[in-house]
């Protein structure tokens, strides 16, 4: 079960959240939200699967893509989504996830939610392993 | 003081932004004691020579004695501040029109925000 810190009034408030389970080939697709005011603007928007750690978010997969952002007069909230593909480079477990806007200095980071990803490991090849007669019978 | 045409206000934002359209309403009252022909006209001051002209789709009208007229009228914002000149014309026993009465509104040019983004956060993940 994967989990999100939230600061509140009462301390860190612990969120649990469902994981989701990917394996090598498919694509995880994150929708997030965003606020935005002033002038149109065109943002990478990044995805990461990794582990967060005390030194930082280890990142072993993303995705990003360049958004489009109208005008706003006043803070607007919009939505989009990425799609991360999930390659072998990373081994089964449980991951983190975050997403940000902005290049190499975000504009915006989101909050991490932890362990929310399981990659399972690679379905193995097609094999026989052994077989035997369990009956027989005239037919 | 106006003859006939008596300009009473000029409806227009305070502010704008650069390149954006401005719409007005100049209001005319016909103060003579019959219906009359009344013209309206505008010009841009902003630094420029010749004032740019405000286009009114319909400047002109009969107007009841003692009534008041809207003329809508528009114009593209420029990159500073602008004064509205607006003119009231009423149209004579000669067959001219006279002008008559003028009024003044400026328009702020609008602060541009820069982008800025607030907040993000995950709302959903989901295997494709």
């Amino acid at each position: 079960m994967g989990a999100v810190y939230l600061p509140s009034q009462f301390g860190v408030m612990f969120l649990p959240l469902a994981n989701v389970q990917v394996k090598p080939g498919d694509k995880l697709r994150i929708t997030c939200q965003y606020s935005h005011i002033g002038q149109t603007d065109s943002q990478p928007l990044y995805a990461a699967i990794g582990n967060e750690g005390w030194a930082g978010f280890n990142e072993v997969l993303h995705g990003s893509k360049t958004i489009n952002v109208p005008e706003n007069a006043t803070w607007n909230y919009h939505e989009e989504y990425i799609d991360i593909t999930i390659t072998t480079a990373i081994s089964a477990g449980f991951y983190d996830l975050y997403t940000k806007i902005g290049g190499t200095f975000p504009k915006v980071i989101s909050p991490t939610l932890l362990d929310v990803v399981e990659v399972m490991a690679e379905t193995p090849e097609s094999e026989f392993g052994e077989i035997s007669i369990t009956d027989y019978a005239k037919v | 003081m106006a003859q006939y045409a008596d300009i009473v206000e000029i409806l227009a934002p305070g502010e704008a932004a650069g390149g954006s359209r401005v719409d007005i309403t100049v209001r005319i009252k016909n103060t003579y004691s019959s219906a009359i022909g009344i013209m309206v006209g505008g010009a841009l001051e902003y630094g420029v020579s010749p004032w740019p002209d405000i286009s009114f789709p319909d400047p002109s009208a009969n107007v009841d004695g003692g009534a008041t007229h809207s003329f809508s009228g528009y114009f593209t914002m420029p990159d500073k501040k602008v004064t509205i000149h607006a003119y009231s014309y009423y149209y004579g026993g000669d067959g001219s029109w006279h002008f008559d009465d003028e009024m003044t509104k400026a328009i702020d040019i609008a602060e541009e925000i820069e982008s800025e983004f607030g907040s993000i956060e995950i709302v959903s993940y989901a295997r494709r």
